[in-house]
Protein backbone atom coordinates (compact mmCIF):
# COMPACT_ATOMS: atom_id res chain seq x y z
CA UNK A 1 0.00 0.00 0.00
CA UNK A 2 0.84 3.75 -0.59
CA UNK A 3 0.42 7.21 0.84
CA UNK A 4 -0.52 10.39 -0.19
CA UNK A 5 -0.67 13.06 2.00
CA UNK A 6 -2.60 16.14 0.58
CA UNK A 7 -2.04 19.29 2.42
CA UNK A 8 -2.85 22.97 1.23
CA UNK A 9 -1.89 26.30 2.13
CA UNK A 10 -5.54 27.36 2.95
CA UNK A 11 -5.81 24.39 5.32
CA UNK A 12 -2.93 25.96 7.80
CA UNK A 13 -2.72 29.73 6.69
CA UNK A 14 -3.76 30.81 10.52
CA UNK A 15 0.01 28.99 11.18
CA UNK A 16 2.29 31.44 9.39
CA UNK A 17 1.92 34.28 11.53
CA UNK A 18 2.02 32.41 14.86
CA UNK A 19 4.86 30.66 14.44
CA UNK A 20 6.91 32.06 11.41
CA UNK A 21 9.55 30.26 9.93
CA UNK A 22 7.95 26.70 11.09
CA UNK A 23 6.57 24.69 8.08
CA UNK A 24 3.40 23.76 9.62
CA UNK A 25 4.06 20.14 8.35
CA UNK A 26 7.10 20.46 10.80
CA UNK A 27 4.88 21.87 13.30
CA UNK A 28 6.24 20.22 17.10
CA UNK A 29 3.80 18.30 18.87
CA UNK A 30 5.12 17.55 21.56
CA UNK A 31 8.42 18.09 20.36
CA UNK A 32 7.88 15.27 17.46
CA UNK A 33 7.32 17.24 14.15
CA UNK A 34 3.52 16.93 12.73
CA UNK A 35 4.88 14.85 10.09
CA UNK A 36 6.23 12.38 11.92
CA UNK A 37 3.18 11.44 13.31
CA UNK A 38 1.30 11.23 9.53
CA UNK A 39 4.31 9.08 8.58
CA UNK A 40 4.23 6.50 11.07
CA UNK A 41 0.15 6.22 11.36
CA UNK A 42 0.96 5.39 7.39
CA UNK A 43 3.45 2.84 8.47
CA UNK A 44 1.17 1.55 11.06
CA UNK A 45 -1.26 1.00 7.75
CA UNK A 46 0.99 -1.37 6.01
CA UNK A 47 2.25 1.57 3.56
CA UNK A 48 5.64 0.83 2.13
CA UNK A 49 5.78 4.56 0.48
CA UNK A 50 4.55 8.12 1.06
CA UNK A 51 3.94 11.11 -0.70
CA UNK A 52 3.60 14.44 0.53
CA UNK A 53 1.91 17.05 -2.16
CA UNK A 54 1.05 20.55 -1.25
CA UNK A 55 0.47 23.45 -3.39
CA UNK A 56 3.02 25.53 -0.60
CA UNK A 57 6.50 25.26 -0.47
CA UNK A 58 7.42 21.40 0.76
CA UNK A 59 11.53 22.34 0.45
CA UNK A 60 11.97 21.87 4.56
CA UNK A 61 9.68 18.99 5.33
CA UNK A 62 12.01 17.16 2.30
CA UNK A 63 15.31 18.60 4.06
CA UNK A 64 13.66 16.84 7.28
CA UNK A 65 12.18 13.57 6.01
CA UNK A 66 14.53 13.03 3.09
CA UNK A 67 13.90 9.82 0.98
CA UNK A 68 12.40 8.60 3.74
CA UNK A 69 15.40 5.66 4.60
CA UNK A 70 14.94 7.18 8.48
CA UNK A 71 11.42 5.12 8.58
CA UNK A 72 12.32 2.28 6.15
CA UNK A 73 9.95 3.65 3.71
CA UNK A 74 10.10 5.75 0.34
CA UNK A 75 8.90 9.10 1.04
CA UNK A 76 8.59 11.22 -2.63
CA UNK A 77 7.09 14.81 -2.65
CA UNK A 78 4.92 16.96 -5.48
CA UNK A 79 3.30 19.79 -6.47
CA UNK A 80 -0.06 20.84 -6.93
CA UNK A 81 -1.77 23.60 -7.60
CA UNK A 82 -4.06 25.92 -5.33
CA UNK A 83 -7.76 24.76 -7.07
CA UNK A 84 -6.68 21.17 -7.91
CA UNK A 85 -9.29 18.99 -6.56
CA UNK A 86 -9.21 15.55 -5.68
CA UNK A 87 -9.42 13.83 -8.83
CA UNK A 88 -7.06 16.25 -10.42
CA UNK A 89 -4.01 15.68 -7.41
CA UNK A 90 -4.73 11.80 -8.06
CA UNK A 91 -4.49 12.65 -11.90
CA UNK A 92 -1.28 14.48 -10.99
CA UNK A 93 0.04 11.45 -9.41
CA UNK A 94 -1.38 9.09 -11.81
CA UNK A 95 2.06 6.66 -11.97
CA UNK A 96 2.48 6.89 -7.94
CA UNK A 97 -1.10 5.87 -7.41
CA UNK A 98 -1.99 3.61 -10.41
CA UNK A 99 -0.87 0.25 -9.45
CA UNK A 100 -1.51 -0.19 -5.58
CA UNK A 101 -4.10 0.50 -3.24
CA UNK A 102 -3.58 4.16 -1.89
CA UNK A 103 -4.52 5.83 1.55
CA UNK A 104 -5.18 8.98 0.73
CA UNK A 105 -4.84 11.69 4.07
CA UNK A 106 -6.14 14.87 3.18
CA UNK A 107 -6.59 18.31 5.22
CA UNK A 108 -4.23 19.74 8.13
CA UNK A 109 -5.65 16.98 10.46
CA UNK A 110 -3.73 15.28 13.16
CA UNK A 111 -4.59 11.27 13.22
CA UNK A 112 -5.48 10.17 16.52
CA UNK A 113 -4.39 6.71 16.49
CA UNK A 114 -2.75 3.81 19.52
CA UNK A 115 0.11 2.15 17.86
CA UNK A 116 -1.06 -1.21 20.00
CA UNK A 117 -3.79 -1.72 17.02
CA UNK A 118 -3.11 -3.56 14.04
CA UNK A 119 -4.52 -0.77 11.08
CA UNK A 120 -2.98 -3.23 8.48
CA UNK A 121 -5.76 -5.36 8.56
CA UNK A 122 -8.42 -2.79 9.51
CA UNK A 123 -7.11 -1.20 6.34
CA UNK A 124 -7.21 -4.15 4.49
CA UNK A 125 -10.48 -4.79 5.08
CA UNK A 126 -12.27 -1.45 3.75
CA UNK A 127 -13.42 -0.82 0.52
CA UNK A 128 -12.55 2.27 -1.91
CA UNK A 129 -13.90 5.42 -0.73
CA UNK A 130 -13.96 7.80 2.17
CA UNK A 131 -13.87 6.01 5.51
CA UNK A 132 -13.50 8.52 7.90
CA UNK A 133 -13.55 12.52 7.83
CA UNK A 134 -13.86 15.77 9.60
CA UNK A 135 -14.47 19.26 9.08
CA UNK A 136 -10.94 19.78 8.12
CA UNK A 137 -9.84 16.71 6.02
CA UNK A 138 -10.45 12.93 5.20
CA UNK A 139 -8.86 9.57 5.41
CA UNK A 140 -9.82 7.87 2.37
CA UNK A 141 -9.14 4.52 0.34
CA UNK A 142 -8.33 4.07 -3.44
CA UNK A 143 -7.49 1.02 -5.45
CA UNK A 144 -9.16 -1.15 -2.13
CA UNK A 145 -10.83 -4.47 -3.31
CA UNK A 146 -13.95 -4.93 -2.43
CA UNK A 147 -13.14 -7.04 1.13
CA UNK A 148 -14.82 -7.82 4.15
CA UNK A 149 -16.34 -5.09 5.44
CA UNK A 150 -15.39 -4.01 8.76
CA UNK A 151 -16.35 -1.29 11.02
CA UNK A 152 -13.64 1.32 12.26
CA UNK A 153 -15.29 1.08 15.50
CA UNK A 154 -12.94 -1.24 16.97
CA UNK A 155 -10.02 0.68 16.42
CA UNK A 156 -8.99 4.18 17.97
CA UNK A 157 -8.87 6.16 15.14
CA UNK A 158 -10.31 9.83 14.99
CA UNK A 159 -9.41 13.32 13.20
CA UNK A 160 -8.57 16.46 14.98
CA UNK A 161 -8.26 19.56 12.45
CA UNK A 162 -5.28 21.72 13.90
CA UNK A 163 -6.97 24.73 12.85
CA UNK A 164 -6.32 27.33 15.41
CA UNK A 165 -3.66 27.85 18.11
CA UNK A 166 -6.07 26.42 20.99
CA UNK A 167 -6.45 22.78 19.34
CA UNK A 168 -2.59 22.87 18.63
CA UNK A 169 -2.27 23.60 22.64
CA UNK A 170 -4.83 21.23 23.92
CA UNK A 171 -3.61 18.60 21.64
CA UNK A 172 -0.36 18.68 22.52
CA UNK A 173 -1.09 18.99 26.73
CA UNK A 174 -3.92 15.77 25.74
CA UNK A 175 -0.85 13.68 24.22
CA UNK A 176 1.79 14.55 26.73
CA UNK A 177 -0.93 13.28 29.34
CA UNK A 178 -0.91 9.83 28.26
CA UNK A 179 0.44 7.39 30.31
CA UNK A 180 1.21 4.64 28.31
CA UNK A 181 1.57 7.29 24.95
CA UNK A 182 -0.50 5.68 21.68
CA UNK A 183 2.04 7.44 19.66
CA UNK A 184 6.13 7.58 19.76
CA UNK A 185 7.80 10.37 21.29
CA UNK A 186 10.88 11.68 21.49
CA UNK A 187 13.33 11.17 24.08
CA UNK A 188 14.11 8.96 26.83
CA UNK A 189 11.45 7.84 28.96
CA UNK A 190 11.98 5.12 31.67
CA UNK A 191 9.01 6.47 33.61
CA UNK A 192 5.77 6.83 32.72
CA UNK A 193 4.34 10.67 31.91
CA UNK A 194 8.48 11.84 31.49
CA UNK A 195 10.61 11.89 28.49
CA UNK A 196 13.67 13.97 28.46
CA UNK A 197 15.96 14.18 25.31
CA UNK A 198 19.65 14.59 24.58
CA UNK A 199 22.24 16.27 26.24
CA UNK A 200 20.16 17.81 28.90
CA UNK A 201 21.63 19.83 32.21
CA UNK A 202 19.03 19.69 34.84
CA UNK A 203 20.76 21.82 38.15
CA UNK A 204 20.19 19.98 41.26
CA UNK A 205 17.92 22.08 43.16
CA UNK A 206 15.15 22.80 40.04
CA UNK A 207 12.43 20.11 39.95
CA UNK A 208 10.50 18.22 37.45
CA UNK A 209 6.69 17.75 38.04
CA UNK A 210 5.42 14.97 35.60
CA UNK A 211 3.94 15.36 32.86
CA UNK A 212 7.49 16.88 31.49
CA UNK A 213 8.64 16.57 27.98
CA UNK A 214 11.91 17.91 27.89
CA UNK A 215 13.82 18.17 24.02
CA UNK A 216 17.97 17.95 23.35
CA UNK A 217 20.63 20.51 24.18
CA UNK A 218 18.23 21.73 27.10
CA UNK A 219 19.37 23.73 30.01
CA UNK A 220 17.80 24.16 33.02
CA UNK A 221 18.89 26.45 35.80
CA UNK A 222 18.84 25.95 39.76
CA UNK A 223 15.75 26.83 41.39
CA UNK A 224 13.36 26.52 38.31
CA UNK A 225 10.48 24.34 38.58
CA UNK A 226 9.25 22.28 35.21
CA UNK A 227 5.27 21.06 35.10
CA UNK A 228 3.05 19.47 35.83
CA UNK A 229 2.32 19.78 31.77
CA UNK A 230 5.51 21.50 30.53
CA UNK A 231 6.75 20.67 27.00
CA UNK A 232 10.21 22.11 26.16
CA UNK A 233 11.71 21.85 22.98
CA UNK A 234 15.03 21.52 21.96
CA UNK A 235 18.15 24.11 22.62
CA UNK A 236 15.88 26.24 25.13
CA UNK A 237 17.63 27.82 28.13
CA UNK A 238 15.74 27.82 31.34
CA UNK A 239 16.91 30.46 34.00
CA UNK A 240 17.27 30.36 37.35
CA UNK A 241 13.75 30.36 39.32
CA UNK A 242 11.57 29.77 36.62
CA UNK A 243 8.37 27.95 36.31
CA UNK A 244 6.61 26.59 33.49
CA UNK A 245 3.62 24.92 34.25
CA UNK A 246 1.05 23.98 31.34
CA UNK A 247 3.12 25.50 28.28
CA UNK A 248 4.81 24.51 25.37
CA UNK A 249 8.02 26.21 25.16
CA UNK A 250 8.97 25.91 21.36
CA UNK A 251 12.95 25.23 20.16
CA UNK A 252 15.76 28.09 20.64
CA UNK A 253 13.70 30.07 23.43
CA UNK A 254 15.24 31.73 26.61
CA UNK A 255 13.55 31.76 29.79
CA UNK A 256 14.68 34.59 31.13
CA UNK A 257 15.30 34.38 35.50
CA UNK A 258 11.97 34.42 38.13
CA UNK A 259 9.88 34.35 34.66
CA UNK A 260 6.82 32.45 35.36
CA UNK A 261 4.90 30.90 32.17
CA UNK A 262 0.94 29.66 33.04
CA UNK A 263 -0.63 28.21 30.26
CA UNK A 264 1.16 29.31 27.48
CA UNK A 265 3.12 29.38 24.02
CA UNK A 266 6.81 30.68 24.06
CA UNK A 267 8.44 30.51 20.50
CA UNK A 268 11.63 32.53 20.68
CA UNK A 269 10.77 36.22 22.15
CA UNK A 270 7.06 35.81 21.78
CA UNK A 271 4.57 34.50 24.46
CA UNK A 272 1.18 33.54 23.34
CA UNK A 273 -2.01 32.93 24.98
CA UNK A 274 -3.40 29.68 23.52
CA UNK A 275 -7.39 30.38 24.49
CA UNK A 276 -7.02 33.93 22.87
CA UNK A 277 -4.18 33.73 20.48
CA UNK A 278 -3.32 37.21 21.71
CA UNK A 279 0.39 37.11 21.41
CA UNK A 280 2.85 39.62 23.15
CA UNK A 281 6.56 40.32 21.97
CA UNK A 282 9.02 40.81 24.28
CA UNK A 283 11.59 43.58 23.68
CA UNK A 284 13.78 42.27 26.79
CA UNK A 285 16.05 40.00 25.77
CA UNK A 286 16.54 39.25 29.69
CA UNK A 287 12.89 37.78 30.60
CA UNK A 288 12.48 35.83 27.42
CA UNK A 289 14.36 35.95 23.90
CA UNK A 290 14.98 33.73 20.30
CA UNK A 291 18.35 32.03 20.78
CA UNK A 292 19.96 32.68 17.53
CA UNK A 293 21.56 29.88 15.75
CA UNK A 294 24.97 31.17 14.33
CA UNK A 295 25.52 32.02 10.52
CA UNK A 296 28.27 30.91 8.61
CA UNK A 297 31.47 33.14 7.48
CA UNK A 298 29.64 32.66 4.22
CA UNK A 299 27.50 36.19 4.61
CA UNK A 300 30.44 37.98 5.73
CA UNK A 301 32.20 36.74 2.49
CA UNK A 302 30.06 38.13 0.42
CA UNK A 303 29.44 41.28 1.85
CA UNK A 304 33.36 41.59 1.90
CA UNK A 305 33.23 40.50 -2.01
CA UNK A 306 30.42 42.61 -2.60
CA UNK A 307 32.21 45.50 -1.18
CA UNK A 308 34.80 45.12 -2.96
CA UNK A 309 33.18 44.82 -6.25
CA UNK A 310 31.14 48.01 -5.56
CA UNK A 311 34.45 49.88 -5.06
CA UNK A 312 35.40 48.75 -8.22
CA UNK A 313 32.35 50.28 -10.00
CA UNK A 314 32.35 53.29 -7.97
CA UNK A 315 36.08 53.98 -9.45
CA UNK A 316 34.50 52.97 -12.65
CA UNK A 317 31.50 55.38 -12.96
CA UNK A 318 32.92 58.23 -10.60
CA UNK A 319 33.86 60.26 -13.24
CA UNK A 320 30.85 60.30 -15.64
CA UNK A 321 28.73 60.65 -12.54
CA UNK A 322 30.82 63.91 -12.08
CA UNK A 323 30.69 65.23 -15.33
CA UNK A 324 26.68 63.90 -16.46
CA UNK A 325 24.50 64.05 -13.46
CA UNK A 326 24.90 68.38 -12.60
CA UNK A 327 24.14 68.37 -16.63
CA UNK A 328 21.01 66.04 -16.22
CA UNK A 329 20.16 67.75 -13.04
CA UNK A 330 20.31 71.04 -14.92
CA UNK A 331 17.76 69.56 -17.74
CA UNK A 332 15.40 67.84 -15.03
CA UNK A 333 15.98 65.04 -15.98
CA UNK A 334 17.90 63.48 -13.12
CA UNK A 335 15.60 63.06 -9.99
CA UNK A 336 15.94 62.01 -6.91
CA UNK A 337 13.62 60.87 -4.09
CA UNK A 338 13.96 59.72 -0.53
CA UNK A 339 12.15 56.31 0.32
CA UNK A 340 12.26 53.80 3.04
CA UNK A 341 12.91 50.23 1.44
CA UNK A 342 13.48 46.98 3.16
CA UNK A 343 16.74 45.27 3.38
CA UNK A 344 16.88 41.71 4.85
CA UNK A 345 19.49 42.97 7.90
CA UNK A 346 17.71 45.61 9.32
CA UNK A 347 14.23 45.00 11.34
CA UNK A 348 13.72 48.54 10.49
CA UNK A 349 13.04 49.86 6.88
CA UNK A 350 15.65 51.94 5.70
CA UNK A 351 16.16 55.11 3.80
CA UNK A 352 17.64 54.71 0.56
CA UNK A 353 18.19 58.04 -2.10
CA UNK A 354 17.01 56.69 -4.98
CA UNK A 355 17.91 58.19 -9.17
CA UNK A 356 15.37 57.83 -11.66
CA UNK A 357 16.92 59.17 -14.72
CA UNK A 358 14.31 60.38 -17.88
CA UNK A 359 15.99 58.67 -20.77
CA UNK A 360 15.18 61.23 -23.97
CA UNK A 361 18.38 62.96 -25.33
CA UNK A 362 22.22 61.53 -25.85
CA UNK A 363 23.60 62.14 -22.17
CA UNK A 364 20.63 60.84 -20.46
CA UNK A 365 20.35 57.74 -22.44
CA UNK A 366 23.69 57.14 -22.06
CA UNK A 367 24.26 57.74 -18.03
CA UNK A 368 20.99 55.33 -17.89
CA UNK A 369 22.90 52.84 -19.90
CA UNK A 370 26.05 52.96 -17.69
CA UNK A 371 23.73 52.51 -14.71
CA UNK A 372 24.53 56.11 -12.89
CA UNK A 373 21.25 55.90 -11.75
CA UNK A 374 22.43 53.39 -9.05
CA UNK A 375 25.92 54.87 -8.08
CA UNK A 376 25.01 56.65 -5.06
CA UNK A 377 23.74 53.16 -3.65
CA UNK A 378 26.57 51.48 -4.04
CA UNK A 379 27.80 53.60 -1.36
CA UNK A 380 25.13 51.57 0.36
CA UNK A 381 27.04 48.10 0.17
CA UNK A 382 29.63 49.44 2.23
CA UNK A 383 26.89 50.04 4.76
CA UNK A 384 25.60 46.76 4.55
CA UNK A 385 22.05 48.13 3.68
CA UNK A 386 21.98 46.60 0.30
CA UNK A 387 24.06 44.04 -0.96
CA UNK A 388 25.62 44.58 -4.41
CA UNK A 389 23.07 42.42 -6.12
CA UNK A 390 19.75 40.62 -5.04
CA UNK A 391 16.18 41.20 -5.12
CA UNK A 392 14.98 44.70 -5.92
CA UNK A 393 14.40 47.25 -2.97
CA UNK A 394 10.84 46.51 -1.70
CA UNK A 395 9.60 49.77 -0.39
CA UNK A 396 8.54 49.77 2.88
CA UNK A 397 4.50 50.21 3.24
CA UNK A 398 4.46 51.64 6.70
CA UNK A 399 7.52 53.60 8.53
CA UNK A 400 8.15 52.02 11.87
CA UNK A 401 8.92 48.34 12.22
CA UNK A 402 9.03 46.01 9.24
CA UNK A 403 6.16 43.86 8.42
CA UNK A 404 7.76 40.01 8.31
CA UNK A 405 5.01 38.43 6.90
CA UNK A 406 5.36 40.56 3.27
CA UNK A 407 9.15 39.76 3.50
CA UNK A 408 10.59 36.21 2.57
CA UNK A 409 13.46 34.75 3.81
CA UNK A 410 15.17 34.91 0.93
CA UNK A 411 14.68 38.54 0.52
CA UNK A 412 17.90 40.69 0.29
CA UNK A 413 17.93 43.77 -1.20
CA UNK A 414 20.11 45.00 -4.05
CA UNK A 415 21.76 47.86 -6.16
CA UNK A 416 21.10 45.62 -9.06
CA UNK A 417 18.81 42.26 -8.96
CA UNK A 418 19.23 38.62 -10.34
CA UNK A 419 16.42 39.80 -12.77
CA UNK A 420 17.99 42.15 -14.58
CA UNK A 421 21.07 40.09 -14.55
CA UNK A 422 18.84 36.95 -15.68
CA UNK A 423 16.95 39.77 -17.99
CA UNK A 424 13.44 38.83 -17.01
CA UNK A 425 10.26 41.43 -17.04
CA UNK A 426 11.61 42.94 -13.56
CA UNK A 427 8.15 44.51 -12.39
CA UNK A 428 6.58 41.16 -13.39
CA UNK A 429 5.58 38.56 -10.12
CA UNK A 430 7.87 35.86 -11.69
CA UNK A 431 10.94 37.69 -10.50
CA UNK A 432 10.40 36.00 -7.22
CA UNK A 433 11.58 32.76 -8.95
CA UNK A 434 14.87 34.16 -10.11
CA UNK A 435 15.69 35.43 -6.89
CA UNK A 436 14.37 32.64 -4.88
CA UNK A 437 16.67 30.33 -6.93
CA UNK A 438 20.70 32.56 -6.74
CA UNK A 439 19.41 32.92 -2.85
CA UNK A 440 19.77 28.71 -3.24
CA UNK A 441 22.15 28.78 -5.44
CA UNK A 442 24.29 32.01 -5.43
CA UNK A 443 27.65 32.75 -4.06
CA UNK A 444 30.37 35.79 -4.26
CA UNK A 445 31.67 35.01 -7.62
CA UNK A 446 28.67 34.04 -8.84
CA UNK A 447 27.40 37.41 -7.74
CA UNK A 448 29.89 39.01 -9.40
CA UNK A 449 29.18 37.82 -13.03
CA UNK A 450 25.52 38.41 -12.02
CA UNK A 451 26.33 41.73 -11.58
CA UNK A 452 28.15 42.35 -14.92
CA UNK A 453 25.57 40.69 -16.70
CA UNK A 454 22.50 43.05 -14.64
CA UNK A 455 25.45 46.20 -15.98
CA UNK A 456 25.43 45.32 -19.70
CA UNK A 457 21.67 44.13 -19.48
CA UNK A 458 20.37 47.47 -18.52
CA UNK A 459 22.35 49.34 -21.66
CA UNK A 460 19.27 48.07 -23.29
CA UNK A 461 16.93 49.08 -20.72
CA UNK A 462 14.20 52.22 -21.94
CA UNK A 463 13.73 53.03 -18.74
CA UNK A 464 15.36 53.40 -15.38
CA UNK A 465 13.72 52.20 -12.16
CA UNK B 1 20.31 19.35 -25.59
CA UNK B 2 18.52 17.51 -28.05
CA UNK B 3 14.32 18.31 -28.09
CA UNK B 4 12.09 15.84 -29.45
CA UNK B 5 8.46 16.33 -30.41
CA UNK B 6 6.07 13.25 -30.64
CA UNK B 7 2.15 13.47 -30.64
CA UNK B 8 0.21 11.93 -27.72
CA UNK B 9 -3.53 11.73 -27.46
CA UNK B 10 -3.35 14.63 -30.13
CA UNK B 11 -1.44 16.95 -28.00
CA UNK B 12 2.26 18.10 -28.68
CA UNK B 13 4.71 16.58 -26.06
CA UNK B 14 8.23 18.55 -26.28
CA UNK B 15 10.63 15.43 -24.62
CA UNK B 16 14.07 16.93 -23.59
CA UNK B 17 16.89 15.70 -23.34
CA UNK B 18 20.32 16.69 -21.33
CA UNK B 19 21.11 20.24 -19.94
CA UNK B 20 18.66 23.11 -19.72
CA UNK B 21 20.66 26.22 -19.09
CA UNK B 22 21.95 29.07 -20.20
CA UNK B 23 23.70 27.65 -23.19
CA UNK B 24 20.42 25.49 -24.14
CA UNK B 25 17.78 27.58 -23.16
CA UNK B 26 17.93 29.77 -26.24
CA UNK B 27 17.08 26.70 -28.54
CA UNK B 28 14.29 25.76 -26.25
CA UNK B 29 13.14 28.95 -26.76
CA UNK B 30 13.26 29.03 -30.28
CA UNK B 31 11.40 25.62 -30.76
CA UNK B 32 8.54 26.24 -33.13
CA UNK B 33 6.03 23.79 -32.16
CA UNK B 34 6.84 25.15 -28.00
CA UNK B 35 5.77 28.61 -29.47
CA UNK B 36 3.26 27.62 -31.76
CA UNK B 37 -0.44 29.56 -31.18
CA UNK B 38 -2.85 28.45 -28.79
CA UNK B 39 -1.78 24.50 -28.94
CA UNK B 40 -1.33 23.38 -25.68
CA UNK B 41 1.93 21.53 -25.18
CA UNK B 42 3.26 19.10 -22.89
CA UNK B 43 6.77 19.18 -21.87
CA UNK B 44 8.25 15.58 -20.63
CA UNK B 45 11.42 16.48 -18.34
CA UNK B 46 12.22 12.41 -17.34
CA UNK B 47 15.62 13.28 -19.26
CA UNK B 48 16.76 16.71 -17.95
CA UNK B 49 19.31 16.10 -15.64
CA UNK B 50 20.04 19.88 -14.95
CA UNK B 51 17.77 22.96 -14.91
CA UNK B 52 19.49 26.40 -13.68
CA UNK B 53 17.58 29.72 -13.73
CA UNK B 54 17.97 30.64 -17.72
CA UNK B 55 16.45 27.58 -18.19
CA UNK B 56 13.52 28.23 -15.47
CA UNK B 57 13.68 31.25 -17.54
CA UNK B 58 12.74 30.26 -20.48
CA UNK B 59 10.08 27.89 -19.32
CA UNK B 60 8.15 30.72 -17.89
CA UNK B 61 8.53 32.99 -20.81
CA UNK B 62 7.10 30.59 -23.02
CA UNK B 63 4.46 29.66 -20.71
CA UNK B 64 3.32 33.06 -20.32
CA UNK B 65 3.52 33.51 -24.16
CA UNK B 66 1.31 30.60 -24.57
CA UNK B 67 -0.90 31.31 -21.64
CA UNK B 68 -1.62 34.74 -23.49
CA UNK B 69 -2.89 32.88 -26.84
CA UNK B 70 -4.81 31.22 -24.67
CA UNK B 71 -2.40 28.08 -24.70
CA UNK B 72 -1.43 26.04 -21.64
CA UNK B 73 2.34 24.40 -20.69
CA UNK B 74 1.98 21.17 -18.74
CA UNK B 75 4.88 19.89 -17.21
CA UNK B 76 5.21 15.68 -16.22
CA UNK B 77 7.83 13.60 -14.92
CA UNK B 78 10.23 15.83 -13.09
CA UNK B 79 12.97 14.04 -11.81
CA UNK B 80 14.39 15.04 -8.04
CA UNK B 81 16.84 17.40 -8.91
CA UNK B 82 14.34 19.15 -11.67
CA UNK B 83 11.64 19.53 -9.29
CA UNK B 84 14.19 21.06 -6.20
CA UNK B 85 14.55 23.88 -8.84
CA UNK B 86 11.11 24.30 -8.89
CA UNK B 87 10.80 23.57 -5.45
CA UNK B 88 13.14 26.40 -4.35
CA UNK B 89 11.88 28.81 -6.91
CA UNK B 90 8.43 28.12 -5.94
CA UNK B 91 7.91 28.26 -10.16
CA UNK B 92 5.51 25.12 -9.48
CA UNK B 93 2.41 27.85 -8.48
CA UNK B 94 3.02 28.46 -12.41
CA UNK B 95 2.36 25.13 -13.60
CA UNK B 96 0.64 21.98 -13.80
CA UNK B 97 2.94 19.13 -12.96
CA UNK B 98 2.30 15.58 -13.65
CA UNK B 99 4.08 12.58 -12.88
CA UNK B 100 3.03 10.54 -16.31
CA UNK B 101 3.41 11.72 -19.64
CA UNK B 102 0.34 10.44 -20.67
CA UNK B 103 -1.86 11.73 -17.97
CA UNK B 104 -0.45 15.05 -18.58
CA UNK B 105 -1.21 14.80 -22.47
CA UNK B 106 -5.08 14.16 -21.37
CA UNK B 107 -5.45 16.64 -19.04
CA UNK B 108 -4.09 18.91 -21.32
CA UNK B 109 -6.57 17.64 -24.36
CA UNK B 110 -9.10 18.01 -21.67
CA UNK B 111 -8.63 21.46 -21.07
CA UNK B 112 -8.35 22.07 -24.55
CA UNK B 113 -11.63 20.64 -25.05
CA UNK B 114 -10.61 18.18 -27.13
CA UNK B 115 -12.57 15.30 -25.19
Amino acid sequence: MKTLIIVKEKDYEWLGPVFPGIHPLLLPICNKPFAEFLIDFSVLAGSEAIRFVSDGPLGDVEQYCENGNRWGIAISYGSILENDDLQMIIEKNQRYCVEEKVLIVSGYVFIQYDRQHDYKTLLASLPDGEFLSSNHGSLRLRGARPAVHETIDRVPLSLTGLDSLDVYYRLSMEILSYASSPYVLPGYNNEEYCHIGRNVVISKSSEIRKPVMIGNNVQIFEGSILGPGAVIGSNVIIDRECTVTDSIVLENTYIGEHLEVQNRIAAGNILIDPESGISIVMDDPHLLAGIKKTGSGKKVFQSFVHSIAALFLIALLLIPFLLLSPILILQGKWKRSKNSYYTSGARKPVTLTTTTIERKGILSTLAGAISLDRFTLLFSVFAGKLALIGSLPVVARHAGSMDLNTIESWYHAGVFSYAEAEDWPVNGGDTAIVERYFAVHGNPFLDISMTIKAFFNRIHETKTL
Amino acid sequence: MIISEKICNSISVITLQGTLDASTASTLKTFKPALAASSPIVIDFSRVDFLDSSGLGALVGIAREKRSKGGEVTLACLNNKVRKVFEITQAYKLFDIFDDVEAATLHAEKKQGHL
